[in-house]
């Protein structure tokens, strides 16, 4: 592998997403669609109380309240990868993602992606090594990971 | 084997599936929309390949055919995904997933459970992702449980 001249990101660079309150209605959106995904009739389907939409369920497990799927902040920082990378972000690669902080319920997520390097590889590729995370309004983070996109070359 | 009982009591070497299934138009746009994927390569009238974090709702599927009792007496937290993607996951194509329980462990009073899912094309056995997911059976340790 070679550095990259062409690539669009460089080694450093930093972008962030708008801040994003976790509300309540975001925490039920995710656990709606799990029941929906596996039925799949074109059709909305609930499922029994969880962690993530019953304030009395999840107190009964030792929560404080609601907190949301870690999956959310996942899919929030895939998102980001398509709006910086495109379709390449869904092809080969890697995405890992670590909760360390429970979210709970309105507190700001701001999703952030940092180039770590950028290669070029013998296929053809320009191969982007990414620091991933999600953080609060206090630059605490709650999910961290990395992850590494493979672009072909125009 | 725990197989066909609680989620929670899944043992290490436990095999889920393999589970067949189509991915469909309407679950890429409304996962999406879900999640607030408003992007136009998954909200158009012909989205050609799946968000790769589908791949997490899989372990649903698996766990709905291996454990018919359900999640069991702790809510499951999530604590890490890791995947790794070797091509687009193709709309309209019959996939093949797979899980295995690779590590059941105890960590701070906490049982971790890892599983590896992997999903193919059911054709041709093209790999498209190889999925790690680990959960935390219970929010409480089994001494905080103890205590409530």
């Amino acid at each position: 592998m070679s550095a990259s001249i062409s690539a669009r990101y460089q080694a450093g660079a930093e972008v962030r997403l708008a801040p994003r309150p976790m509300t309540r209605e975001r925490m039920r959106w995710y656990v709606d669609i799990q029941e929906t995904v596996q039925v799949d009739d074109g059709r909305i389907h609930a499922q029994p109380p969880t962690i993530h939409d019953d304030d009395t369920y999840a107190k009964k497990q030792g929560l404080p309240g609601i907190i949301s799927d870690g999956m959310i902040t996942t899919n929030w920082i895939h998102g980001l990868l398509i709006d910086m990378f495109g379709p390449a972000a869904a092809g080969t690669g890697r995405l890992r993602t670590k909760y360390i902080r429970p979210i709970y319920e309105d507190q700001i997520v701001i999703t952030a992606v940092k180039v770590v390097s950028v290669l070029d590889n013998e296929r053809k590729e320009t191969v982007y090594t990414l620091e991933v995370w999600c953080e609060d309004d206090q630059g605490q983070k709650l999910t961290v990971g990395d992850a590494q996109v493979h672009q072909r070359h125009a | 084997m725990a197989v066909g009982r609680y989620t929670t009591d899944l043992e290490q070497g436990d095999v889920l599936g393999p589970i067949e299934y189509t991915m469909s138009k309407f679950v890429v746009r409304e996962y999406c929309h879900a999640n607030e994927l408003h992007q136009a390569c998954y909200q158009g009238a012909e989205p050609a390949f799946a968000p790769p974090t589908l791949v997490h709702l899989d372990k649903l599927k698996l766990y709905k055919v291996a454990c018919p009792a359900g999640t069991g007496p702790t809510a499951r937290i999530h604590y890490q995904y890791d995947a790794t993607l070797h091509a687009p996951i193709p709309v309209g194509v019959k996939l093949r997933v797979t899980g295995k329980v690779a590590e059941r462990f105890e960590k701070r009073g906490r049982t971790h459970v890892v599983m590896e899912i992997d999903m193919r094309t059911a054709v041709d056995n093209r790999p498209l992702v190889t999925y790690r997911d680990t959960i935390i059976v219970s929010y409480q340790s089994a001494s905080e449980r103890s205590a409530a």
